[in-house]
């Protein structure tokens, strides 16, 4: 069968919406390579096809479904005073407001709290920013001298622990309390043997009294000094 | 509604080229069908179907009573597309800055005979099927596929004549 020209432009949507039949795809084909007139047919309205399927979705505007209810179902009623905030209120996402309101009242308390805001008694002027100023900075001050102490109280606990280790690791007979002298007279030594200056021998008695203190607070730690002074 | 008012909105977006005239008609569509809501029945094919019916008939009514406001529109027309010839022929790489594809296929597509044009646009935009369109139109499905064709073939001479030519 010989496929003709009037046969290509009237099957051409079959051809393009894939309707053909094999045999009729193989003859639409055979013709159109070799028609000079249909040729440049099929690849215009191919392309043109191609074209409306680029076409985008238009986006009506937003006031397009209310015009639509105010046709179908009348004016909307206009919702005044209380009733208006509630709608408004109504309208919110209830889990995103009480997560704001967890975050500010957080937020508050620590502000508060930082600046020594009294709870018990609280008072307006507590919250002038010059009151504010004043107990912020005396919190920072507090802060910054109770780390500073926490620091040097580690650093003791440390200096008693290294130095209980290492007269553990002395032979027995070798043990003692009592600070030895320097074989080299070197002062700083950090050899295990004892000061050599006064000023060694003040830090060492500083330490011990820090660690009696220490050992005082914490049984466990007190056993164990008792252990080393016997 | 919400659902169904973009597509509405599209089919009469492309079928007029108009924004506003588009928004105006999907009202009109969404008050007859809330009318016309009984007389709706299932039987007869869907509710987007039926939703597409409607608005066919609306875009025909439109298309009618506007008629004689766009034959004064078409010589205005036709004088623009002249000056746009011979400034085209002069500038080039305005064509390019002011023609884009889609603007240009929107234009071709208003310029389809009303028949034709809601039949590639059911067909090639809204992707219905031959049977949904012959239920829309109300008419066999011969007819349908030929005006398919038909408008297509007419949309690629219009494009070519618009200078948009398969790359």
């Amino acid at each position: 069968m010989n496929w003709t020209c009037e046969q290509t432009e009237l099957r051409l949507s079959d051809h393009l919406d894939g309707l053909l039949t094999a045999t009729e795809q193989h003859e639409f084909d055979a013709h159109v390579n070799t028609c000079a007139r249909c040729t440049p047919l099929v690849s215009s309205v191919t392309h043109a096809l191609a074209s409306l399927h680029t076409l985008p979705q238009i986006e009506p505007s937003p006031r397009l479904v209310y015009n639509i209810l105010d046709k179908t179902l009348g004016p909307r009623e206009t919702v005044t005073g209380w009733a208006a905030v509630l709608a408004w209120f109504r309208g919110m996402n209830p889990q995103r407001i009480a997560y704001g309101g967890v975050s500010f009242c957080a937020m508050f308390l620590m502000i508060a709290s930082f600046t020594s805001f009294n709870w018990k008694k609280p008072r307006v002027a507590d919250l002038s920013p010059v009151n504010v100023y004043r107990g912020a900075d005396r919190q920072a001050h507090l802060v910054y001298a109770r780390s500073t102490k926490f620091v040097s109280d580690l650093r003791v606990v440390y200096e008693i622990q290294s130095r209980l280790q290492r007269e553990d690791q002395l032979p027995s007979g070798q043990e003692t309390t009592t600070p030895q002298n320097s074989p080299e007279k070197n002062p700083g030594r950090t050899d295990g043997s004892g000061p050599t200056s006064p000023k060694q021998q003040n830090r060492a008695n500083d330490l011990v009294s820090h660690a009696v203190v220490l050992a005082a607070g914490c049984p466990a730690l007190w056993e164990l000094w008792e252990g080393r002074i016997r | 509604m919400r659902q169904h008012n973009r597509r509405v909105f599209n089919i009469c977006y492309r079928f007029t080229g108009n924004r506003t005239e588009a928004e105006d008609l999907t009202q009109d569509v969404f008050l007859r069908i809330y009318k016309t809501l009984a007389s709706y029945r299932a039987a007869h094919g869907g509710f987007a179907t039926w939703m597409t019916s409607v608005t066919r008939n609306l875009l025909i009514d439109h298309y009618r009573r506007t008629k004689r406001d766009r034959a004064t529109d078409s010589l205005d027309d036709a004088m623009t597309v002249v000056e746009n010839k011979e400034s085209t022929a002069r500038r080039p790489d305005e064509q390019a800055l002011l023609g884009e594809l889609s603007g240009q296929v929107q234009s071709a597509l208003t310029k389809l005979s009303p028949e034709l044009r809601e039949a590639v646009i059911l067909r090639d935009l809204q992707q219905l099927e031959y049977a949904e369109i012959q239920r829309v139109l109300a008419v066999p499905e011969g007819t349908v596929k030929s005006r398919i064709n038909r408008g297509r073939i007419e949309l690629a001479r219009i494009l070519q004549q618009m200078g948009v030519r398969p790359s």
